[in-house]
């Protein structure tokens, strides 16, 4: 009876320490050779969203623009948030404060496409950071 | 079974205590915080200002009626058509500073004209400053484009619930032809339900 306490007691703790992370997906996209990678740094979210399209181009005044299609794998609506930092040629964040975590409701089996103009012509690199709004709001 | 629970049940109440402490929690928060409330908030005014300044940096129609050149803009004060009090012109500056940075605009701002008639006065009048070197009025470059907008909302409340929509809208106007040139919108929507107790 009392392992039993002290093991509730421990899972519990363990339950609600993992769902206070803010780790998410990330897209780094290489605008200068085109190649683009995916990081998935939370297992939920791995299994709710998928990134199933990167793309690439620049916009008439010649800065580059990423365009990356998320899919929900799941029924139930989604409340994301997503965040397209820019770097430059030696790989440091381009006006990092300026940068905004945008929100994103993605319904069940959707897709959307959201898209990143960069802030400076140097910026060559671009990095999409997608995490689960529930887990950011932890701190009300 | 006690020697399990009698501590647990300290420290719940040690924890519980402690939270009752006089001074207030103050932490550092980041700027894109979850909302409190369903009225306009710091990280709306940031998402707005980002979008804006983006579908304007990437908009075809502003390069071509620029023929390529960075164009001179000049700000006209967003109205505030809502009944929220927002600093409309914190919005405005901000939009500036991200197209500035851009590199891809220029600026002018008359906000400041009675400054810059200052320092030109006390640069030919004072004697301190060598005639050849001091700026005379008359050189200033001239705005040909103008931004402006306005946010609007509209609230609806049906038993618990509040749904706040606002509208963030705007554009840029050629002052040579008269013609707006690019414009773009922002939506928000915030619901707020009273607990039942």
């Amino acid at each position: 009876m009392k392992l039993a306490c002290i093991a509730a007691l421990a899972c519990a703790c363990t339950v609600a320490a993992g769902c206070r992370t803010t780790a998410g997906t990330s897209v780094v996209m290489n605008h200068q050779t085109g190649g683009s990678v995916i990081y998935e740094g939370n297992t939920r979210l791995h299994n709710e969203v998928a990134v199933t399209a990167v793309t690439y181009d620049k916009v008439p005044a010649g800065l580059n623009r990423v365009n990356i299609q998320l899919t929900s794998l799941v029924q139930r609506e989604l409340h994301l948030q997503y965040r397209i930092a820019w770097f430059n040629a030696e790989g440091m964040e381009i006006d990092g404060d300026a940068r905004t975590y945008r929100p994103l409701i993605l319904q069940g089996l959707d897709s959307v496409t959201v898209t990143g103009v960069g802030n400076h012509p140097s910026a060559v690199t671009s990095r999409l950071r997608l995490r689960e709004r529930r887990a950011a709001d932890h701190r009300r | 079974m006690k020697k399990v629970f009698i501590p647990v049940a300290g420290a719940v109440l040690l924890m519980t205590f402690t939270g009752c402490a006089t001074a207030p929690h103050v932490y550092e928060s980041e700027l894109d915080r979850a909302p409190m409330t369903t009225r306009i908030e710091p990280q709306d005014i940031r998402r707005t200002v980002e979008k804006m300044a983006e579908s304007l940096i990437s908009d075809a129609g502003v390069l071509e009626a620029t023929g390529g050149k960075r164009p001179v803009l000049d700000i006209e004060p967003m109205k505030n058509r809502s009944q929220m009090i927002v600093d409309m012109k914190s919005i405005t500056d901000s939009v500036r500073t991200r197209l500035i940075r851009s590199r891809l605009f220029r600026f002018v701002d008359r906000t400041t004209a009675g400054a810059d008639i200052t320092i030109m006065d006390e640069q030919a009048q004072l004697g301190l400053t060598d005639r050849r070197k001091a700026i005379r009025p008359g050189q200033q470059s001239a705005a040909e484009m103008y931004l402006t907008g306005s946010l609007t909302d509209m609230i609806t409340r049906a038993g618990r619930a509040t749904d706040h929509y606002y509208k963030f809208n705007m554009i840029l106007k050629d002052l040579r032809t008269g013609e707006i040139v690019w414009t773009d919108e922002q939506e928000i929507r915030k619901v707020a339900i009273r607990p039942t107790f």
